[in-house]
């Protein structure tokens, strides 16, 4: 028997508060995913389209511009409708930067078997899924909001009347449209992550998980004589919400307008699934079944 | 001994599904070095993931000195663990690994630096490696730094799932005399191994398991002298074994005779260890041999492994 000298002695530092762990891991997610020259390439593709419609505010806003080039063009307004399509083509870049990153993030922790190190720290599963969803939300946030804001904020300051106090309602919209989109790519991506090993079909299933039930509400529609199957189709659905947020006008026939209650529990009915999806993927251990 | 400072299992099942993990393991360990010992499949890791609380038991309450998983900050911070998986996050080099784990249990980066120099510094990873990537490292040198990680936040239980696989002859013995110093500094040390005659020289007590149930714990020596129905084999140095054995043989306790590859010396095989060792005495006092050194020779985990759990189950 051991003569126990019991002169071990635990840390006992200050500790951090529990909501700067996650920071660990959502630090681990952006390295990972920016260690890639695709991701790169995508980020800087993803900010092209702001650098065109930076021109086109600037153009629109200067009258000897707007009198040799554009001759009044009324295409070229900064309004609404411009702010739309704007937030929709950041929006989809966003979704090809998701089908990018998110693959890896949790499925090489499930495949290296690294779980178990990292929950065997005093950070839950949440915990550790809030780090990488923080990742995926800081590298979208890059290209739909944040460019989309700092437009906004150019729009202000070079237009010759007063501009952003009338249009506040758009700056809102603008944020919280790009947040209800980027986090839902973001549980989307992790939840094929935590799925689906390989990244080419991880990829492609992301893609899927967007679109392919749209064709689906597309068949029930045409069965069914309804309009209920267009809760399946996201581009819509999120089109319509963004076009209701910024106060743009609609775009769909009045017929088929969806009401807001249904929308948002088309999103809720979403989000719980991918989160059914990750609580049964996210474990310390594998479960081994004889 | 007080709750505070043992582990214990009350009563733990753990069935994964319809696949038995643990079943009705009641078991107290107090400081000092513990060997999980079973073959594969047997439960170890089960019974290491509830010690760690990285399973919940289905049955049963586990508490790991006085604290129950479910308090996750004190638990996991008293905590720690060294998978037996080679893995690693991607991308890390050595020196971040140890340091964001360190983070990620609270400590500030400040502290956490000091922290992971000296962790290194204990495993003997020296620190050019260690700001090299682990994708990098040899076998050696990853369980060197998945070590200095469980270690790095000064635990007071440390629960490494086979700690040896992988590490040559002399990292083995540099890990070992780490887990005795350890050891007999208060901490806990639960090792599960397969390398049973090393691991055997630092336990401290042994924990037998198989197909999920508790076979026996204890001091190696007392779990021994408990299997009653297998003989006791002692090695006994002499000057003429030939004349001992003749001896031993006319009492019938002793069932086995085997001399010693270099003539010096007697393997006895005795049903009853008690009068083996007075008759010795008696043998010793007459003078009749000259009696160098006295040894048991199948009082070890390797011998109680095999004899309680038998070679169907031999270790891998």
């Amino acid at each position: 028997m051991s003569v126990f000298l019991h002169d071990y002695r635990p840390y006992n530092g200050r500790l951090t508060s529990l909501w700067r762990r996650p920071l660990v891991l959502a630090r681990y997610g952006m390295a990972e995913a920016w260690s890639s020259k695709i991701t790169v390439g995508l980020f800087v593709l993803a900010l092209l389209p702001i650098v065109v419609e930076l021109v086109i505010v600037y153009l629109a806003n200067n009258p000897i511009a707007r009198a040799l080039i554009l001759r009044g063009n009324p295409v070229l307004t900064i309004n609404e409708s411009f702010f739309l399509s704007v937030l929709e083509i950041q929006c989809w870049l966003a979704l090809v930067l998701t089908s990018w990153i998110a693959p890896r993030l949790v499925s090489f922790d499930l495949s290296d078997n690294a779980l178990c190190i990292l929950l065997s720290h005093p950070i839950s599963r949440f915990g550790y899924l809030l780090g990488k969803f923080l990742a995926l939300i800081a590298a979208l946030s890059f290209i739909t909001w944040i460019p989309c804001l700092a437009l906004f904020v150019y729009q202000s300051y070079v237009s010759a009347q007063p501009w952003a106090l009338d249009h506040l309602q758009l700056a809102v919209g603008i944020f919280v449209g790009a947040a209800l989109w980027i986090a839902l790519l973001s549980l989307v991506g992790l939840a094929v992550s935590a799925w689906v090993k390989w990244r080419i079909i991880a990829t492609g299933a992301i893609f899927a998980v967007v679109f392919v039930p749209a064709g689906v509400g597309g068949i029930a529609n045409a069965i069914l004589r309804t309009k209920w199957g267009l809760l399946l189709n996201v581009p819509v659905v999120m089109t319509e919400i963004w076009q209701r947020l910024l106060g743009a006008p609609a775009f769909m026939n009045p017929r088929l307008e969806l009401p807001n209650g249904a929308m948002a529990a088309a999103l809720v009915v979403a989000t719980l699934m991918c989160v059914a999806v990750l609580n049964a993927r996210i474990r310390a251990r594998e479960v081994v079944r004889g | 001994m007080k709750a505070t400072d043992t582990i214990r299992f009350e009563n733990v099942s753990k069935f994964y599904g319809e696949v038995l993990g643990v079943n009705r393991i009641t078991l107290t360990l107090s400081p000092g070095i513990t060997t999980l010992v079973g073959p594969n499949g047997s439960g170890k890791t089960t019974l290491m993931n509830l010690m760690t609380g990285l399973v919940q038991p289905s049955r049963g309450t586990v508490s790991v000195l006085g604290l129950p998983p479910s308090n996750a900050t004190e638990f996991f911070c008293n905590l720690g663990y060294c998978a037996q998986f080679d893995s690693f996050p991607r991308g890390v080099t050595g020196f971040q690994f140890v340091l964001d784990s360190l983070m990620l249990f609270g400590m500030s980066e400040e502290d956490a630096l000091h922290l992971t120099v000296e962790a290194l510094e204990r495993v003997q990873l020296d620190g050019e490696a260690a700001h090299r990537r682990i994708a990098g490292y040899s076998k050696g040198m990853r369980q060197k730094i998945r070590l200095a990680q469980a270690i790095a936040h000064h635990p007071r239980v440390l629960v490494l799932d086979e700690p040896l696989n992988g590490l040559d002859p002399m990292a083995r013995a540099e890990s070992l005399a780490l887990f005795q110093e350890l050891g007999r500094q208060g901490m806990h040390v639960v090792i599960s191994s397969h390398i049973l005659d090393e691991v055997d020289r630092v336990s401290d007590r042994v924990v037998l398991i198989t197909g999920g149930y508790l076979i026996a714990q204890g001091n190696i020596h007392e779990v021994r002298q408990e299997v009653r129905d297998k003989p006791m084999q002692v090695l006994i140095r002499c000057d003429s074994p030939e004349l001992l054995a003749s001896k031993m043989f006319s009492v019938n306790h002793c069932v086995e005779a085997r001399l010693h590859a270099d003539g010096r010396g007697v393997f006895l095989r005795t049903g009853d260890i008690d009068q083996f060792y007075r008759l010795l005495n008696e043998i010793a006092v007459e003078g009749l041999v000259k009696i160098d050194a006295v040894a048991p020779a199948d009082d070890d985990a390797n011998a109680i492994y095999q004899y309680l759990i038998g070679s169907d189950g031999s270790p891998s």
